[in-house]
């Protein structure tokens, strides 16, 4: 892309709150660092589609074309949608919206400042493999999280390392409820997201009436899964058609407890009825991972290789 | 709530079109509404057009933004319309009472309930089988209950467009209520008047708006039955509605109506929307709606702060 939006410049009044620096930019909006009135930090995520080139210089927000305006205040909606999920929301381990505003003929949201990094980042930074003590502490405290999301009857549908912020104190935050913009899928091209290869379930790409807290689920099986290998598992729409993916139990048999690898497996079931129907299932079964690793003996390996033998 | 919805209505090869529709909405619940106005009546235009207003209006008052009772709306409502169609008729010194079919279906809380009276129907499709539909007061349906008649024989039947209730007739209306019917995603809701579903059975329409994007084909079914009505066709009107979000990736159809206000409607009436007339499809947001969703979103904030 030839054009791209322009960002606003450090030192900028917006209302009350002073910008300070750009953090992130994503296909739909502008994630800033300011401070309020006070001086404390905030991040303001400014509503500005990058496929509708809507700001070339200076602040006000202008679409180029009658058609692109259609579009620009069409995605406006679900940009709503997701202050008026958050809204309710008032949990440690999701994202926090302070204010919501329109300007610049456009429109914000405000959310607590956190300090810390992405999950994303934390695992491209490690060189050794995740602990299984800190992939357990990370998801307990996030399935906390998505419990109350899913309480209020509203799914995330893209969790993922990329949205789960780490504070310093290791207690993660679920970040950018942007699928609210699912709705958009249906969307003319140029409006069109996003679901994460590796990290969508199956029913996302073709079955949107199938979607349910287990499609969350699947998200947390396979972040789970990309803490250990630092990198996706395959994307679930080439898993339908030939399925390459071995097990978390196979890869990771011996490093880490049988029970949070059959937990991983359970997860990322193709089929959304075989999965942890709920979040408090996903937790009541990590829940219920013995700590410590138990070691077969000779004898009990072959019971359970007989058992399979008899099963089958 | 998240639905697609169409809604069209042709004149066929009539002079004046007396087909009146429109559709509505609060945030929390939909109301469709059809009338077919009573030719060689008089004024059959004027009656749809007060029964398809009154249901508005009353709407608007009652959706606040759901309906108390469904059902019971539905009922008062078709009473309330047969009585100001009387008193209509009385204030201009009628010589006969302006007559109109009517059928109007409400959405909420994802359960659908509708009610007729007259020849003007309501299909519910689910994954391209009827699941629900209303039955005609007329007399070839009459003739088909009693097994007089095989149903293949009422579309030529020379009786077919007699009816024996409708909102101002001389007699009291007869009104038929639907049950509370649970909607999943991908239903289907076709409203129609008779100028449609005389010249394409019930099957057909479901071959129409199964599995394809409903605002490609339901103009496209449309345009087909006013041909199929030739030199004599009739008016016809249909509001389609599939409910929940779009699963077929290429149009931008979806109506969401959560960024709709407390106390705030949208209403569609008779306005066509097609391939022609996406913009209206997919109707950009309004100055005002932007504020009143803004002003939403801060309450929320404020009511759920610590």
């Amino acid at each position: 892309m030839a054009v791209t939006n322009q960002a606003l410049v450090g030192g900028y009044q917006l209302l009350n709150y002073r910008v300070d620096r750009q953090i992130s930019r994503g296909g739909f909006s502008i994630v800033y660092r300011a401070f309020d009135e006070t001086g404390a930090p905030v991040a303001i995520k400014e509503y500005l589609p990058s496929s509708l080139v809507l700001r070339t210089e200076g602040d006000i927000v202008r679409a180029s074309s009658a058609e692109n305006l259609t579009s620009f205040r069409y995605g406006m909606k679900c940009f709503f949608e997701e202050g008026r999920a958050l809204a309710k929301i008032n949990h440690p381990n999701v994202v926090r919206v302070l204010n919501f505003f329109r300007a610049n003929e456009t429109v914000y949201m405000v959310m607590r400042y956190e300090r810390g990094r992405t999950l994303q980042q934390q695992i491209q930074m490690r060189q050794d493999q995740m602990s299984e003590r800190l992939v357990r502490h990370v998801f307990m405290h996030l399935l906390n999280g998505l419990r109350e999301v899913h309480t209020h009857k509203l799914l995330h549908l893209d969790i993922k390392p990329a949205n789960i912020y780490l504070r310093t104190d290791g207690t993660p935050v679920l970040l950018d409820f942007g699928a609210a913009r699912q709705t958009l899928t249906s969307a003319r091209p140029k409006l069109a997201p996003m679901y994460t290869p590796g990290f969508a379930a199956p029913e996302q790409y073709r079955e949107p009436d199938r979607l349910g807290p287990w499609t969350d689920v699947y998200g947390v099986g396979a972040s789970m899964f990309a803490c250990l290998a630092a990198f996706a598992p395959q994307a679930a729409d080439a898993r339908v058609q030939e399925d390459h993916l071995v097990s978390a139990k196979k890869i990771w048999a011996g490093q880490y407890s049988e029970n949070i690898l059959e937990v991983i497996d359970w997860c990322l079931r193709l089929d959304p009825l075989e999965r942890p129907q709920s979040v408090f299932a996903l937790q009541k079964a990590i829940r219920d991972i013995p700590q410590t690793k138990r070691k077969l003996t000779f004898m009990g390996n072959l019971k359970k290789m007989l058992f399979s033998q008899i099963g089958a | 709530m998240r639905f697609t919805i169409f809604q069209e209505s042709r004149k066929g090869s009539r002079k004046v079109n007396q087909d009146r529709l429109a559709y509505t909405y609060s945030r929390d619940t939909l109301m469709l509404v059809i009338a077919d106005g009573m030719g060689g009546h008089a004024g059959g235009e004027i009656a749809a057009q007060i029964a398809v207003r009154l249901f508005i209006e009353r709407f608007q008052q009652e959706a606040k933004p759901v309906l108390k009772n469904p059902l019971k709306f539905l009922q008062d409502t078709m009473l309330r319309a047969h009585a100001a169609l009387g008193s209509y008729a009385n204030q201009f010194s009628m010589l006969e009472t302006p007559r109109t079919t009517c059928v109007c279906c409400i959405v909420q809380a994802g359960h659908a309930y509708w009610a007729h009276d007259g020849d003007s129907r309501l299909y519910l499709f689910r994954q391209g089988g009827l699941i629900g539909a209303t039955k005609d007061h007329s007399k070839v349906q009459y003739l088909v209950d009693q097994g007089i008649i095989g149903v293949e024989e009422v579309i030529d039947h020379p009786d077919r467009n007699k009816i024996f209730s409708c909102l101002g007739g001389l007699v009291d209306p007869v009104i038929d209520l639907s049950r509370r019917t649970p909607l999943r995603n991908g239903d289907i809701v076709v409203m129609c008047t008779d100028g449609l579903w005389a010249v394409l059975d019930q099957k057909e329409m479901a071959t129409w708006l199964t599995s394809t994007p409903i605002l490609k084909t339901a103009p496209q079914m449309m345009m087909e039955g006013e041909k199929r009505g030739g030199p004599d066709g009739d008016n016809l009107s249909a509001i389609v509605v599939r409910w929940g979000p779009e699963t077929l990736t290429d149009e931008p159809s979806t109506t969401i109506t959560e960024t709709l206000g407390l106390g705030e409607f949208e209403t569609q009436i008779d306005q066509t929307l097609t391939l022609t007339d996406r913009k209206g499809a997919q109707r950009d947001l309004t100055d005002d709606e932007i504020e009143h969703a803004i002003q939403e979103i801060q309450s929320t904030i404020q009511k759920y702060r610590r």
